[in-house]
C-alpha cells in the first residue's frame, strides 16, 4: 500500500524531493547492538556486538572487541564459549564444530562493561528444499524483465512457520529494504511447494546463492518491524518510525540494547544463471 | 438542524404569539428566494407596528398569522434578503399569499451569514459550534480549484488537518475516526476521495454544514470529538435549475426542480474526474496504463405530503478506483441513504423520524497467474431515530427520543485467483447493536440566564454472529496463547457496555452584545479504527467495542466568551476547553491488523487529554467578508506500550494555529479570496543516531514518541471570480482562478532518513548499477508549490 500511495501521491501532486540536512538530537550513551546467529552449520555461527554513532557520522561502527560471549543450554552445564576474532571483527565460537542441534533450547550470554544481556531461542527442524529453477521472464506489473529464480520445496509445520531468504548475487548480499524475503504462513504455504518466485531478475551468468532460514517468532518479528521501518518515509502514511522490538533482554546494566539473536537452521543453494536452461 | 433551528427562532420570536393564539381566523403564506424558489426557513413575518405579535416562516418556509382588521401591511424579513411590506386588503385574506425575497443589495448573497440570525453566536446556547456556508466555502481559494468542505473546516479555530492537501480532521484533540460525519442523518464511513485530498461532498448539492466541537446536542452522539452534520439542499419547486462546473480535476453537474407539481421537488448531483485522461496523454508508458478517478452521484427528494407532513429521501453514492496495467486494481464505494419524516403536529408539537443505511466497501483484485487474488471488505451501518420536539411555554423546549443502530463489519474475504498459490483468508464478522435514549431541556431561567440540559444513554451490545477468543491469563497478546473460543449465534449478546452521556449548558447574556457560556459534555464511541497513521487509507480497518476493546469515553468542559459589535457585523469569540479521554487505541509495533482475526493482540489501549483557547474574529455581512482565527492547543496521549508509557503528543499536536480567510466583492462582477494558514510543525520522530544490522546503516530512534517538530508550516492561497453579472442572462457563467501556495512554500510532506547512494537521492542501489559512495541523509518531499488552476462555473 505504501508503494500505491506514493505512486498516488506521485502522480497527484507534481511532488519533489530534495536532500535537506536536519538538526538531529543525539543519544548520550551509544547503545550497543548485538547480532547473533546460531545455527545448524558452524559457518554461519557468529555474534557482532558495534555502538550505535550520531546520525550524520559516515564512519564505520565501533566494533566491540572485549565483550564476555557464550552460549549456554538452559538445564545443563554445556558452556559454548565465543572469542573475538580480529580479522572479521566478530565474535565466533572457540571450537569451530560446535553448532545447533534441532529441538535444543540456546541462550546467548554477553557481558560488556557492567552490562548483562540475554537472549533465548529454540533451533527448528529446517523444511524441505526439492529444487530450485530459473526461467526468463517477459516484464511485468511490479516485475521488470529478467531471470527469476523458483525455489520448490515442502513445508510440513503446524506452526513456528517464519521464514527468510536471504540472496547473495555474486557475492553480493542484497539488502536493501525492498529486497527482504520475509514469509510466514498467513496467505498458507502452498505456494512454496508450487515454487516461490524470489522478487529479483537476475542476468545471465549470476551467481545467486539463496539461503533459507527457519526463525523463531521474535527474530522474524525483529525483521519484519526493521524491513518496516527502512520503508518508512516520515509520512502521514507511514506510522510513527520505532526501533524494531528486540529479543535481547538487559538483565544488567544500562536498559537499551538493539539487534537481535537467531537460532535457525540453514539450507543454502548456489546456481549459475545461465541461457540456455530454457 | 433545521427543524432545531427553525424551532430556536420560534421560541426567541413568539413572544406575544400566545396572545393571538386563540384567535379563529388567520392569514397563511409563504416566504421563498426570488434567486433559487427555496424556502426560508424562520423568516420574520408580522404586521407593521407589531413585531412583538409575528411569526416566523417554518420548513417549507410557510406561516399562519393571526389576522387583524384589514387593510393593513404586512411585513416580512430576513437577514440578509431585503424586506418586503404589501398592503393586504380584505377580499386578500382568506388566499395564500407568497413572497419573494431578493437578497440585500449591501452584500454579497454568496457570503452573507443567511441561516443565522445576526445576534446569533451572542444569544444561542451553542458553543463550539462552527457553520461555515455553503457560499462561502465556494468561495476559498481551492487546491486544484476543488472546492472541498473538509478542507474548509480545516480553516476554522480548533480544527488541525493531517498533513498538507489531506481533508482528514482532528477537532480539540480528537483523532481522525472520533469525527462523525453524516450526511443528511446518515454516516459517512471514508468521506473522502483520493487517499484523503478530497472530500466527498460535491458542494454544489449541499444545503448547509455544521461542525459541533465535541458540545452536541443529547441527540446525537456516538463519537467521542465532533459532529460534522452535512445536509443535502431540495430542489426547488418552481423550474428546473442547474448548476455545475469545469475543472482541471474534475467536472460536476446539479439539476433541481418541481418533480410532481408544487409539492415534491428533486435534486441530484453528479462529479467525475478525469485524471485518468490525463494519464493517457503521459509519455511514460507505466503512468500511461494507469486509471485513477472517482466519481460521486446525490439526489434528494422531498415531498410536503400535507400541511403538516413531510417526507423527504435523500441518497450519495461515490466510487474511487485505482488499477495499474489492468492487472492490479483498488476501489472503494461509500453508499448512504436516508429517509426522513417530518411532522408538525401543532404550533407546539413537532415530530421526526429518520432512517438511514451507510454501506462502505473496498475491493482489491491482483490479476496475477500465480499470486492473483480479490481481496474485499465491506461495514453498513443502520438506523432509526424518532425526535418528539415540544414548546410547553414560550421559554421552554424539550426533545427527547430514540436512536438505534446496526453495525455490520463484514469478514474480511481474501480469495485466490483460480491457480493461485496463495490460501484464502476469511475472518469472523462483527456486528454491533446501540440503543440511545436521549433527552434535552432548552429553557429560559431569566431575560439574561438560560439553561439546557440533556442526557444521552447509551445501551451497547456485541452481538453474534461472532468469536471471540480466550486468552492464557485473559490478556491478549501477540505472544499470548490462544486456550479457547467462544462461538455465538446470531444477535446473541457477546459483550454489553452501558454509558450515560450527560451534556448542560448556560448562557448568560451580559447585554445584547455579550454572553458568556459554559459547556460540559460526555461522549461515548462504541467503534474506532485500528491504525496509528496519521491519514485514512481506503483498507483501514474499523473495529467494534468488545470483551478486549471498551468503548472511548471523552469528557469536555468548555468556557466561552462571544461579543458581537458594529450592528452584528462582526462577532468576536473566544472559548477555552479540556477534553479528557479514555481507553484510546494505538497499536504494537509492527502490528498486523488487515487479515487477523485476533486485532485485540495488536492493540494498546490508554488514556488522552487535551485543552485550548480559540480565537475567533470574524465579518458576515459587506463586501468584505471573512475570519482571523487563532489557536493555542496542546494533545496528550499516555498509553501503556507506547513512548516508555510516558505522555507523549500525537503527530496533529500543533500548538500555534493562525488563519486568515478573507473574501472581498470588488464589483458585482470581480471578486476575490485569500487564505493564510500558520501553524506550528506537525509533532514527530527523528533519529538520535544510526546502528548498523544486517550489514546496513539503520536510523536509531529514542523510545520517546514525537519529540520533534516539523518547521512550522504556512502557507498563502488566491483567488480571483469573474462572473457574468448580467442577472438577465438565462445562462450565467463565472471564471474562477486560483492559485494554491502562493509563494511557493516548500511545507514538509515527509522526511526520509536513509542511506544516499552516490550523492544521488534518486539512487536505487539495487538497480542503478555500482555504487561509489553511501553516507546517511535527510530527504524532504514536499507537495504543491504554488499550484494555479481555473474552473469554469455556471447556472442556468
Amino acid at each position: 500500500m505504501k508503494r500505491l500511495a506514493g505512486i498516488l501521491i506521485a502522480i497527484l501532486s507534481w511532488s519533489c524531493q530534495e536532500e535537506v540536512i536536519l538538526p538531529l538530537g543525539e543519544k548520550e550513551e551509544l547503545v550497543p547492538t548485538i547480532e547473533a546467529f546460531w545455527t545448524d552449520q558452524s559457518i554461519y555461527n557468529e555474534v557482532r556486538i558495534t555502538l550505535s554513532k550520531d546520525y550524520y557520522d559516515s564512519t564505520e561502527v565501533q566494533v566491540i572487541s572485549d565483550a564476555e560471549v557464550f552460549i549456554t543450554i538452559p538445564g545443563t552445564d554445556k558452556v559454548i564459549p565465543f572469542i573475538f576474532l580480529g580479522g572479521i571483527n566478530n565474535y565466533r565460537a572457540a571450537n569451530p564444530q560446535e553448532h545447533a542441534k534441532v529441538g535444543e533450547t540456546y541462550q546467548l550470554h554477553v557481558k560488556w562493561k557492567d552490562n548483562i544481556y540475554v537472549s533465548e531461542g529454540v533451533m527448528l527442524e529446517p523444511p524441505i528444499v526439492d529444487s530450485v529453477t530459473w526461467s526468463f521472464e517477459e516484464e511485468r506489473l511490479f516485475r521488470e524483465e529478467g531471470y527469476y529464480i523458483k525455489v520448490y520445496g515442502k513445508i510440513p509445520f503446524e506452526e513456528n512457520n517464519n521464514y527468510r531468504i536471504r540472496v547473495i548475487e555474486n557475492d553480493t548480499l542484497k539488502n536493501q529494504r525492498e529486497d527482504y524475503l520475509l514469509f510466514d504462513d498467513t496467505f498458507g504455504l502452498k505456494f512454496f511447494e508450487e515454487g516461490l518466485e524470489l522478487g529479483y531478475a537476475f542476468e545471465e551468468n549470476d551467481k545467486v546463492r539463496l539461503e533459507l532460514f527457519r526463525l523463531n517468532k521474535n527474530a522474524f518479528d525483529y525483521l519484519n518491524q526493521l524491513v518496516n521501518l527502512l520503508f518508512n518515509d516520515g509520512g502521514l502514511f507511514s506510522p510513527p518510525p520505532q526501533n524494531p522490538d528486540t529479543n535481547i533482554k538487559v538483565v544488567q546494566g544500562d536498559p537499551e540494547v538493539l539487534g537481535y539473536f537467531a537460532v535457525t537452521p540453514v539450507l543454502a543453494r548456489t546456481v549459475l544463471i545461465q541461457a540456455k536452461y530454457d | 438542524m433545521s427543524l432545531f433551528r427553525v424551532l430556536t427562532l420560534f421560541f426567541l420570536t413568539s413572544l406575544g404569539y400566545q396572545a393571538f393564539s386563540q384567535e379563529p381566523v388567520f392569514i397563511s403564506g409563504e416566504v421563498l428566494d426570488v434567486s433559487n424558489s427555496e424556502p426560508l426557513i424562520g423568516a420574520n413575518v408580522y404586521w407593521e407596528g407589531k413585531i412583538e405579535s409575528g411569526v416566523v416562516s417554518d420548513l417549507n418556509g410557510k406561516f399562519q398569522l393571526p389576522l387583524i382588521p384589514l387593510p393593513a401591511r404586512l411585513v416580512i424579513s430576513y437577514v440578509g434578503f431585503e424586506r418586503s411590506v404589501r398592503q393586504i386588503n380584505k377580499n386578500e385574506a382568506d388566499k395564500p399569499i407568497r413572497f419573494f425575497l431578493k437578497p440585500e443589495e449591501m452584500s454579497l448573497d454568496e457570503i452573507i451569514i443567511q441561516e443565522r440570525r445576526p445576534d446569533e453566536q451572542v444569544k444561542n446556547m451553542e458553543m463550539g459550534k462552527a457553520t461555515v456556508p455553503i457560499e462561502t466555502i465556494k468561495n476559498i481559494p481551492a487546491l486544484f480549484g476543488e472546492v472541498d468542505l473538509l478542507r474548509s473546516l480545516q480553516l476554522l479555530p480548533g480544527v488541525k488537518s493531517a498533513g498538507e492537501g489531506t481533508t482528514g480532521i482532528f477537532v480539540r484533540g480528537g483523532s481522525a475516526d472520533q469525527n462523525l460525519v453524516q450526511l443528511d442523518g446518515a454516516p459517512v464511513y471514508n468521506p473522502s476521495h483520493f487517499f484523503g485530498i478530497f472530500s466527498v461532498f460535491n458542494p454544489d448539492g449541499l444545503k448547509s454544514v455544521d461542525l459541533y466541537k465535541g458540545n452536541m446536542p443529547a441527540s446525537f452522539g456516538g463519537r467521542a470529538a465532533s459532529l460534522i452534520d452535512v445536509s443535502l439542499r431540495e430542489g426547488n419547486n418552481e423550474q428546473i435549475h442547474g448548476e455545475g462546473g469545469i475543472g482541471s480535476i474534475s467536472s460536476r453537474l446539479t439539476l433541481d426542480g418541481p418533480l410532481f407539481g408544487k409539492n415534491s421537488t428533486f435534486i441530484v448531483s453528479a462529479r467525475r474526474t478525469y485524471a485518468d485522461v490525463f494519464l493517457k496523454l503521459s509519455s511514460d508508458e507505466n503512468l500511461k496504463n494507469n486509471k485513477l478517478n472517482f466519481h460521486d452521484l446525490s439526489g434528494k427528494l422531498a415531498f410536503i405530503v400535507s400541511e403538516k407532513d413531510k417526507i423527504s429521501i435523500s441518497s450519495y453514492q461515490g466510487s474511487d478506483f485505482l488499477g495499474l496495467d489492468d492487472e492490479f486494481g483498488l476501489g472503494w464505494t461509500n453508499w448512504v441513504t436516508s429517509a426522513n419524516w417530518s411532522r408538525v403536529s401543532s404550533d407546539k408539537f413537532f415530530f421526526d423520524l429518520q432512517g438511514y443505511h451507510s454501506r462502505y466497501s473496498y475491493t482489491v483484485e491482483f490479476d496475477d497467474p500465480e499470486n492473483g487474488f480479490e481481496w474485499s471488505n465491506k461495514l453498513s451501518e443502520s438506523g432509526l431515530k424518532a425526535i418528539w420536539t415540544a414548546l410547553p411555554n414560550s421559554k421552554t423546549q424539550l426533545n427527547w427520543g430514540i436512536h438505534s443502530q446496526y453495525y455490520h463489519f463484514a469478514p474480511i474475504d481474501l480469495e485466490p485467483a483460480p491457480n493461485s498459490a496463495i490460501q484464502s483468508i476469511v475472518t469472523n464478522p462483527k456486528n454491533g447493536l446501540l440503543n440511545n435514549l436521549f433527552f434535552s431541556a432548552n429553557h429560559e431561567i431569566s431575560s439574561k440566564l438560560s439553561v439546557e440540559g440533556g442526557l444521552r444513554w447509551g445501551l451497547f451490545n456485541q452481538v453474534g454472529k461472532g468469536v471471540d477468543y480466550l486468552y492464557e491469563g485473559g490478556v491478549p497478546g501477540p505472544e499470548v496463547e490462544i486456550t479457547d473460543s467462544l462461538s455465538f449465534g446470531t444477535m446473541e449478546s457477546m459483550q454489553f457496555y452501558q454509558g450515560l452521556e450527560p451534556r448542560i449548558a448556560f448562557r448568560y447574556l451580559i447585554n445584547d452584545q455579550f454572553s458568556v457560556k459554559t459547556a460540559y459534555n460526555r461522549n461515548f464511541q462504541y467503534i474506532q479504527i485500528a491504525s496509528n497513521s496519521s491519514a485514512g487509507l481506503p483498507i483501514d480497518r474499523w473495529i467494534l467495542s468488545g470483551r478486549y476493546i471498551e468503548p472511548v469515553r471523552s469528557d469536555q468542559v468548555s468556557l466561552g466568551l462571544f461579543h458581537n459589535f458594529n450592528q452584528n457585523r462582526w462577532e468576536f469569540s473566544i472559548e477555552g476547553y479540556y477534553k479528557d479521554l479514555d481507553n484510546v487505541i494505538d497499536l504494537r509495533n509492527g502490528a498486523q491488523v488487515l487479515f487477523t482475526d485476533q486485532v485485540e493482540t495488536e492493540l494498546l489501549a490508554g488514556k488522552g487529554w487535551a485543552y485550548g483557547a480559540e480565537f475567533l474574529l470574524r465579518k458576515n455581512i459587506g463586501k468584505t467578508t471573512g475570519w482571523l482565527a487563532y489557536t493555542w492547543s496542546r494533545t496528550w496521549r499516555k498509553i501503556e506500550g507506547v513512548s516508555r508509557n510516558e505522555a507523549y503528543n500525537p503527530r496533529f499536536d500543533r500548538p500555534n494555529d493562525v488563519t486568515l480567510v478573507l473574501n472581498h466583492e470588488f464589483s458585482p462582477s470581480w471578486s476575490a479570496g485569500l487564505t493564510f494558514v500558520y501553524t506550528t510543525g506537525q509533532a514527530v520522530s527523528y533519529p538520535v543516531g544510526s546502528y548498523e544490522v544486517d550489514n546496513q546503516s539503520v536510523p536509531l530512534y529514542s523510545e520517546y514518541r514525537n519529540v520533534d517538530r516539523f518547521p512550522n508550516y504556512h502557507r498563502m492561497d488566491a483567488s480571483v471570480t469573474w462572473k457574468n453579472s448580467d442577472k438577465g442572462r438565462k445562462w450565467r457563467g463565472s471564471w474562477n482562478f486560483s492559485i494554491y501556495n502562493l509563494y511557493g512554500r516548500k511545507n514538509p510532506f515527509a522526511y526520509e532518513f536513509r542511506t544516499i547512494f552516490n550523492d544521488d537521492i534518486n539512487f536505487d542501489a539495487s538497480s542503478d548499477g555500482e555504487i561509489t559512495s553511501a553516507q546517511p541523509g535527510v530527504v524532504m518531499t514536499y507537495l504543491f508549490t504554488f499550484l494555479p488552476s481555473i474552473t469554469y462555473n455556471f447556472q442556468f
